[in-house]
């Protein structure tokens, strides 16, 4: 079994990987870390989307071998990124609960890495730019009504401008 | 800073931030397949590829050989080892007077499949991937019969039979109303509406696909079954696998749930899956998981809808409804249970007259059985439907006599003095003021200004439409009853025990409201246990109820336990417990400085911990309603829809969560245009293989759709059924936006010159469906046998 050495939410992990082990079963399984979730079988619905250096990927439709020597990050990383203080939760987690972004949470940690990702890209997205950067993550329960809000505000607070 | 009490600012009435939500946005969720256990091995069910077959012979040699897997169970296995089917209640009868028909409903297939997707073999091993490819590697020889998958085509004369005790494949059968009363208001009618409508079979879509863990518990025996699952039903579920396994009591069988990804009434009742996953863990003593592939949901989860209707309305030269006569067939596919059944039979009726007074009703319904999963609860579960029928027909009445919608529904509302209003199926509406509900929605939606919008539409080369719904619902789910317990422990918290289900509605936040209400407490000190039978057994979270029923209850528990702990402070500061006061989680002697902790006070308690539990009942469902006008614009090039307005006012009684509430209108608004404009369960119509699959096939709502919904709420108007007040308000959102959706298509369509032809249109309303109306092309009427 091949030896998979890398980056994960800013700690190096090394760790033995099946060639033929997805990603997202890497993360959820051996890792331990179920914050990733899965929500179908072809790469539509975006609940696995994770970051890996800095871009969002659907962790269901990669190999774990093909983050060797890469950095990933997962929704319990996200309070390890840069510019995020400790003890604190990253803005985009705290505008999901301000806004009421999520119901019953499942698509959550995908819609916020899809989110994260636009914001590092491009701090002030506009409406049709959030609108485009969530196109591969669906949601059942919200509507995505308050999920484009939260957005909104995190790249507001992220700015510095008004809560 | 605000200077408003906490009790304002947290209480009942305040929008707080859920309390449910930090565990989840870290990540931390517990959802069923985020729990491993030591020893743990995975299922995987090898599934029918045919619609209707006897099975010959099942070959699991290869199966077994596969490195990894540890068993392989068989439909013969259970039945030898004495496996119960699913019980179906017969709640009604085919017309010939005998028992409702249906196959037994059995946790893997026996002797016969009767649809794609059905589980016919399990296999068990030390890994998912392991198990995956015992799966494939079992052989089963099966003589092919011919199948049915159509509602429509499954009545005609010499369609293949589901099941041999019901060669016209009918189910069931209900009538309501008086057919002959019905039959001379229709010949004495100025006007008579007819329409076929088609309710298309649509997949609910939890993001998280159903899971189970089934284990042995160690903790409390060497035979204690244990099922950690995604459920909005726990202790029907276990009530489920008491019925179906042999050797099982409540005692001995658990069910535990705990954070679940969505509902909307999928995740209600058993599944055949979680028999064999209980039923494999105790063969194995080792924990068994599985979580349905996204195929496997589409496959053999319940669907929703599924009705075929031809439906009704006669009015007088006035415009006041005078008959309304409808027949339906509803597709309940091959193992109805107790809940298909009653949907399309029964709740749907009950709101069939909605908000209007219809003096006479004629309903013929039938339920079908075709090669295909079971239909069964979706959000709304048949009113949905039923809404759907009469405000298309409102729509249409209101074209044949050339008068305003909202004024021809305006013309027919109940009235406040009718209150209480016994409806034909002998409902009873506590409350409700459907008028003021329509001015205000005719206001927010700028009723009166939509000419102008249609011409600024048509100007840029877009057909413009508007669509109204005025509605109730019925919630409850008729289980009124519910218990609430609330703990004081010592180490400072408050917690609230309840057999209702969080399943991403926010029911805690709700909860943790109204104990702040009477207790004062920070929020964070009170706490929402739910999801275990172990602590606390009632009907679960379904038809809307936990606020109205477990709120109720929690409620009038902390209110008990505020006034036990008077007795106990009193006898503790030795005063009469009529001199003791409560405020902020203290209670003091009146008038002077002496007091004690409410957790001081649990603390003194056997135990270290005060409990109080209370039922609650209210008296009967309750009877949301709203006004939901929809607007949309239409490119007649493409025939693409676009709702481009939205504005809804909703009476919910008293609101306890505003943030809550209006994400459940909206959202489940959302759910209600995917409906009328996208969702479509496909099935082959020779083959019947399911061709909507995936979410690649399967179209639903993303976030490019429609978001600026205009929502408000009225709160004038109280439920008086039960203490709290409030009405259910799950479902609202996606009753209501369906027929609002349709009724602003069939809107545009009639004024781009189709006139009434318009109203042949069928959901979903695609680009091709809207494309060929607008072309002339129109689907042929529908037939309905018998």
């Amino acid at each position: 079994m091949p030896q998979l050495n890398f980056t994960l939410n800013g700690q190096a992990v090394s760790t033995p990987a099946e060639p033929a082990t997805l990603l997202v079963d890497l993360l959820r399984g051996p890792l331990g870390l179920t914050g990733t979730h899965q929500g179908c079988d072809t790469a539509q619905c975006g609940c696995c989307t994770v970051l890996v250096d800095g871009d969002s990927i659907k962790a269901c439709s990669v190999l774990a071998v093909q983050v060797q020597g890469r950095s990933v990050t997962t929704v319990e990383g996200l309070k390890t990124l840069p510019g995020v203080p400790a003890g604190s939760l990253h803005p985009v987690q705290e505008a999901f609960i301000n806004c009421h972004g999520l119901q019953c949470g499942f698509c959550t940690p995908g819609m916020m890495m899809s989110a994260t990702c636009l914001l590092q890209h491009n701090p002030r997205p506009s409406e049709a730019q959030i609108v485009q950067a969530l196109e591969g993550n669906l949601c059942r329960c919200t509507g995505y009504v308050n999920i484009v809000a939260a957005v909104k505000q995190a790249a507001d607070v992220m700015a510095g401008g008004a809560k | 800073m605000s200077a408003a009490p906490e009790t304002l600012r947290f209480g009942s009435g305040a929008a707080v931030r859920r309390v449910e939500d930090p565990a989840l946005v870290r990540g931390e969720g517990r959802f069923t397949d985020d729990v491993t256990l030591p020893g743990q091995t995975y299922l995987a069910f090898m599934r029918s590829d045919r619609a209707h077959a006897r099975i010959l012979s099942i070959d699991t040699s290869s199966a077994l050989a596969v490195p990894g897997v540890q068993a392989v169970f068989t439909g013969a296995d259970l039945v030898t080892a004495g496996v119960k089917p699913i019980a179906v209640m017969p709640v009604f009868k085919r017309p010939d007077g005998q028992p409702l028909a249906t196959p037994p409903r059995r946790a893997l297939a026996h002797e016969f499949v009767r649809f794609v997707g059905e589980a016919v073999v399990a296999v068990v091993a030390d890994s998912r991937e392991a198990a995956r490819a015992g799966a494939n590697a079992v052989f089963v020889d099966y003589e092919e019969l011919p199948a049915v998958a159509d509602v429509m085509r499954a009545t005609e004369p010499g369609a293949p039979a589901v099941w041999p005790a019901a060669p016209d494949n009918v189910c069931a059968e209900s009538r309501h109303g008086d057919a002959n009363g019905c039959d001379a208001a229709f010949a004495g009618a100025a006007h008579r509406v007819a329409l076929d409508l088609v309710n298309q079979r649509v997949a609910p879509v939890s993001m998280e696909p159903r899971s189970v863990l089934a284990y042995i518990d160690a903790e409390s025996g060497s035979e204690r079954l244990t099922l950690r699952m995604s459920s909005q039903m726990p202790s029907g579920v276990r009530t489920s696998l008491v019925d179906t396994l042999p050797g099982r009591t409540p005692d001995n069988v658990r069910v535990l749930v705990g954070d679940v990804g969505g509902g909307f009434g999928m995740k209600t009742g058993i599944y055949p899956e979680d028999i064999v996953l209980a039923w494999a863990a105790l063969q194995l003593k080792r924990p068994v998981k599985w979580q349905a592939e996204r195929v496997e949901d589409f496959l053999s989860a319940v669907h929703g809808r599924s009705q075929v209707s031809h439906a009704e309305l006669a009015l007088d030269a006035n415009g006041q409804v005078l008959a309304l006569r409808v027949r339906t067939l509803a597709g309940v596919g091959a193992y109805p249970s107790t809940t298909s059944v009653l949907i399309p039979l029964l709740i749907g009726p009950w709101v069939i007259t909605s908000i209007y007074h219809v003096p006479v009703i004629s309903l013929q319904l039938t339920a079908i059985l075709t090669n295909n999963p079971p239909t069964g609860a979706y959000r709304g579960a048949g009113r949905p439907e039923s809404i759907y029928i009469i405000e298309r027909l409102m729509d249409a009445a209101a074209r044949e006599m050339g008068i305003d919608g909202a004024e021809l529904r305006r013309r027919n509302m109940v009235r406040p003095e009718q209150m209480p209003y016994t409806n034909p199926m002998a409902q009873v509406y506590d409350s409700g003021n459907f008028r003021q509900i329509l001015d205000q929605g005719l206001a927010l939606a700028d009723w009166n200004g939509f000419e102008t919008r249609r011409a600024a539409s048509l100007a840029k080369g877009r057909l413009r439409g508007r669509g109204i719904a005025t509605f109730l619902e019925w919630t409850g789910g008729n289980a009124l009853e519910e218990t609430a317990t609330v703990t004081v422990t010592a180490d400072g918290f408050i917690e609230l025990t309840s057999a209702t289900m969080a399943m991403g509605q926010g029911i805690a936040t709700s909860y943790v409201q109204l104990a702040h209400d009477v207790f004062g407490v920070p929020l964070d000190r009170i706490r929402v246990l739910q999801g275990d039978t172990d602590r606390a057994n009632g009907f679960g979270s379904a038809g809307s109820r936990s606020l109205f029923t477990g709120g109720s209850a929690v409620q009038v528990a902390s209110q008990r336990t505020v006034d036990e702990g008077k007795q106990l402070a009193g006898d503790a500061l030795e005063a009469s417990a009529a001199d003791i006061e409560y405020a902020a989680g203290r209670f003091t002697v009146a008038g002077t400085d002496l007091g004690i902790g409410l957790f001081e006070l649990a603390q003194r308690q056997g135990g270290g911990r005060l409990v109080v539990s209370a039922l609650a009942k209210a008296g009967a469902p309750s009877w949301p309603n709203a006004c939901h006008v929809a607007e949309v614009e239409i490119d007649p090039d493409t025939g693409e829809v676009q709702v481009v307005a939205y504005a809804s006012v909703n009476d919910i009684g008293r609101i306890v969560s505003p943030t809550i509430v209006k994400g459940q209108v909206e959202g489940g608004a959302v759910q209600g245009i995917g409906q009328a404009l996208c969702e479509q369960i496909v099935y082959d119509r020779d083959t019947a293989q399911l061709l909507s699959a995936s979410f690649m096939d399967y179209a639903m709502p993303r976030v490019d759709g429609f978001r600026n919904f205009k929502t408000a709420f009225d709160e004038s108007v109280p439920c008086l059924t039960n203490t709290l007040g409030a009405k259910g308000v799950g479902e609202l959102g996606t009753i209501g936006a369906t027929p609002a959706v349709v009724n602003a298509v069939v809107d545009a369509l009639a004024h781009s010159g189709l006139g009434r032809q318009a109203e042949r249109v069928q959901m979903p309303l695609t680009a091709e469906v809207v494309w060929r109306a607008l072309r002339g092309e129109q689907p042929a009427a529908l037939q309905l046998r018998p």
